[in-house]
């Protein structure tokens, strides 16, 4: 009962049971076909965000070490090219990255290379974090510079601790992971409100390139479908017909149910995450 | 003779943080009160007081809630008429004020001996140094922290000057505590306090509770204020079993005797051709130049030499750059110009910064670094804090248990191996902090502040844990305040002056 009282767990079960409950109702309600594809996008915006957080991860975790590394050893040239390379994919507008990034995905798969179906998902979560792991690289570096400036990082070293280990194992995983754990947190909900849009511009037949015959269903490309765009035309039809509001939880499921899930989502990420930062008092 | 003897119980979550069933000190004497740091001395004086804020604490005072403590007449008597000198002079004080404004700020206002106070702790009878002083808003860097410290006891003796006038006839009680007076004051300071405050006292009795680290201040209440012994009391906050303490007579015999049965280390004992380190007497960082005597006096520079089996001693005021010396040998900071040898490598303000961790970090030489609290990985467990040095075996549990026993009390190091460092006390960090460097097999340690935040009995320990290590071999080099310490157990030949090469400091 006492992991209720903090705002971050209390919006995380909110989460659970909520969805829960909306997958019982659309069990009922909701047709079998369209049942499967909004199962199937949910499942697949969900795992793909996740592998873009541990992509974004191993991205800004890599980039961050390397970066200390190359700054202590005095090797200014590879410091500059790497970091010049970083605020490149950073100066990038995320959503117009990703774009790109998904014509590059798509003419693989088309391509039909070897793998190039198991590979989607990570490939797609790759082109996602490519754009968003800047954030994390900035946090680590933050991290690494905050205690590297104080006598916890000297006196190891004077010890003859490898540097490599403190960096790695004493300042970040034992004094930061609070800390990055809650930029993932950020993270997985930026790449679902990203995943979400480029595949709902995608979906819209903005490029003939790509398009949901190549990527796999996400929540995103579902709302683009003619189906889900009546059925929130029909939300905004009960604003001046009230006796039809009703419906929407009858005749209008799938539409609702993927705005809903998104919108929900993102506010639960959001909650999670202050929440979290707030109990940790980062 | 009255004492006053309180129980205080602090708790946080459940946990108790410090209680103490005895807390107790005679009215209108003065006591000593030593104990390792982080044992509880300044919170149990801030409960008494009624300066603990209760927001997530539970505090019990004499088995009352704390809010009946503050609010009772003691409690308002002592606040109204005494001072608490905290331990953080820079957190004191209100940056957004001028000193002088601070100085007379409150009650304070009404004292006359402002000048007089100043002009004494300044030792400056034209009062120019602290009246520009007054002139200034705290800033972190400056006034320097001996500054600071001397303003919050120039408060301290304005408020016991308005003691003596207001309540000439009868004597409410009093309660003044002096948090770490002289944890930024160098051996002059120290004594200029001691005689301002028995000045004060012999103009009127008051009750004083003064927290120190520093045993020193035992031999210099034997050498200048004999006659006030019978009213000075020495007692230690020592640990009873978690969280849970105990005050115990501390025995000046105990500490005057110990250190009457020291004897400096033979310097040339394991003399060798040539020393484990040199450093050439001229050296500059920062813009300074600073330079190494072998005389008090700083007229005769000298290399800096210490030998396998040898210590020596760098001595010179705070600030002046002993920890910056320590961190040039050890190539943690950029020097202008330095010229020393280390284990038979000539090494320069010139040479590759790679060569340190490549040759000299846990393989020729280590050093314990002042702070244990910054130090040491805090979300480390005791165990975890040996893990990844370069030591020649495997070191496993059994290992640690058997090295944290030379340090700590039987059965603690078991008891302390699983636990996180941030839990532990000043104290027991401390001799962590030692034990990391001195676990090491390396040709010289450097010893920043070693003694720091100990009570007597670790400090006893440690110092014969340094001299197993020298007895061994290995060469010291030790920076430390505790100069009765040290000048008793360094050879004078191995004790260097640091100053401006100019040879303008004001130590």
């Amino acid at each position: 009962m006492s992991a209720l009282r903090c705002e971050d767990v209390r919006w995380a079960g909110l989460w659970f049971g909520v969805t829960a409950a909306l997958g019982v109702w659309d069990l009922l309600f909701l047709n079998r076909p369209a049942f499967k594809r909004v199962s199937i996008g949910f499942v697949n915006t969900f795992a793909i965000a996740f592998m873009t957080a541990v992509c974004t991860l191993v991205l800004g975790w890599a980039a961050a070490v390397g970066l200390h590394g190359l700054e202590s050893k005095g090797r200014r040239v590879r410091y500059i090219l790497i970091t010049f390379a970083i605020n490149l994919a950073r100066s990038v507008p995320q959503i117009v990255g990703i774009l790109f990034g998904y014509i590059a995905v798509a003419s693989f798969r088309e391509s039909g290379a070897w793998g190039a179906g198991v590979l989607m998902f990570p490939l797609l979560a790759l082109c996602v974090a490519v754009f968003v792991f800047p954030e994390m690289t900035d946090l680590i570096r933050e991290r690494i510079a905050h205690f590297s400036a104080s006598d916890f990082y000297n006196a190891m070293r004077v010890c003859g601790v490898r540097e490599r280990r403190i960096v790695n194992l004493h300042i970040l995983w034992r004094n930061s992971r609070i800390h990055i754990f809650n930029k993932l947190i950020s993270v997985f909900g930026m790449a679902v409100f990203l995943l979400c849009s480029v595949d709902f511009i995608i979906s819209v037949g903005l490029s003939s390139d790509v398009n949901e015959v190549s990527l796999p269903v996400t929540l995103g490309g579902l709302l683009a479908t003619i189906d889900s765009k009546q059925d929130i035309l029909a939300i905004g039809y009960t604003v001046t017909h009230p006796q039809y509001f009703p419906r929407l939880f009858f005749q209008h499921l799938q539409g609702v149910t993927v705005a809903f899930l998104i919108v929900f989502t993102l506010l639960c990420v959001h909650r999670v995450s202050t929440g979290f930062a707030r109990r940790h008092r980062l | 003779m009255s004492v006053i003897h309180h129980s205080i119980s602090i708790a946080d979550s459940g946990r108790t943080i410090v209680a103490i069933d005895d807390f107790s000190f005679v009215e209108n004497e003065i006591t000593f009160l030593f104990g390792e740091s982080g044992i509880g001395k300044s919170l149990l004086c801030k409960a008494l007081y009624g300066l603990l804020e209760e927001s997530g604490l539970s505090v019990s005072v004499d088995g009352a809630a704390y809010d009946r403590h503050c609010a009772d007449a003691w409690t308002r008597q002592v606040r109204r008429t005494s001072f608490f000198v905290f331990q953080e002079p820079s957190s004191h004080l209100n940056p957004l004020m001028r000193i002088g404004e601070q100085l007379a700020e409150g009650s304070l206002r009404g004292a006359d001996n402002e000048r007089e106070v100043l002009g004494r702790l300044w030792q400056d009878a034209a009062g120019g140094a602290a009246q520009r002083i007054c002139e200034i808003y705290p800033k972190p860097y400056r006034p320097s922290g001996g500054e600071k410290q001397r303003i919050l006891l120039a408060m301290a003796f304005k408020k016991l000057r308005l003691y003596h006038r207001d309540y000439a006839a009868g004597k409410p009680p009093t309660f003044y505590v002096f948090d770490e007076p002289t944890g930024s004051l160098d051996n002059a300071y120290r004594n200029l306090f001691l005689r301002l405050l028995f000045e004060a006292y012999a103009a009127g009795p008051f009750t004083a509770l003064i927290i120190t680290h520093d045993y020193s201040v035992i031999s210099e209440m034997y050498r200048a204020h004999r006659s006030l012994l019978n009213r000075i009391h020495f007692k230690e906050l020592v640990r009873a079993n978690d969280g849970v303490v105990r005050l115990r007579d501390f025995s000046a015999d105990e500490y005057l005797g110990w250190l009457r049965s020291q004897a400096p280390a033979v310097r040339g004992a394991l003399a060798e051709t040539e020393p484990v380190l040199t450093v050439e007497p001229s050296f500059g960082a920062f813009g300074r130049k600073l330079s190494i005597y072998g005389d008090a006096e700083r007229r005769r520079p000298a290399p800096l030499a210490v030998r396998r089996g040898e210590i020596a001693y760098v001595k010179a005021p705070s600030g002046m750059g002993k920890t910056t010396l320590a961190k040039l040998v050890m190539g943690l900071y950029p020097a202008d110009s330095l010229s020393m040898t280390l284990c038979g490598m000539r090494i320069t303000h010139a040479s590759s910064r790679s060569l340190w961790p490549r040759e000299i970090w846990g393989k020729k030489a280590g050093m314990v670094f002042q702070h244990a609290d910054e130090a040491l990985d805090l979300e480390a467990t005791v165990a975890e804090t040996f893990t990844g040095l370069p030591l020649k075996q495997r070191f496993n549990d059994a290992a640690i248990v058997r090295l944290l026993g030379e340090l700590f009390d039987a059965g603690e190091g078991e008891r302390l191996l699983k636990r996180r460092v941030k839990y532990l006390s000043g104290g027991q960090k401390q001799r962590l902090n030692l034990l990391r460097s001195l676990v090491l097999d390396t040709e010289l340690l450097i010893l920043d502040e070693p003694l720091n935040a100990l009570d007597f009995e670790s400090i006893k320990r440690v110092l014969a844990m340094l001299e197993m290590k020298r007895r061994g071999g290995t060469a010291l080099l030790m920076i430390s305040h505790n100069e009765e310490i040290f000048d008793t157990i360094v050879d004078s030949a191995g004790v260097y002056y640091l100053g401006e090469e100019n040879g303008n400091d004001q130590g």
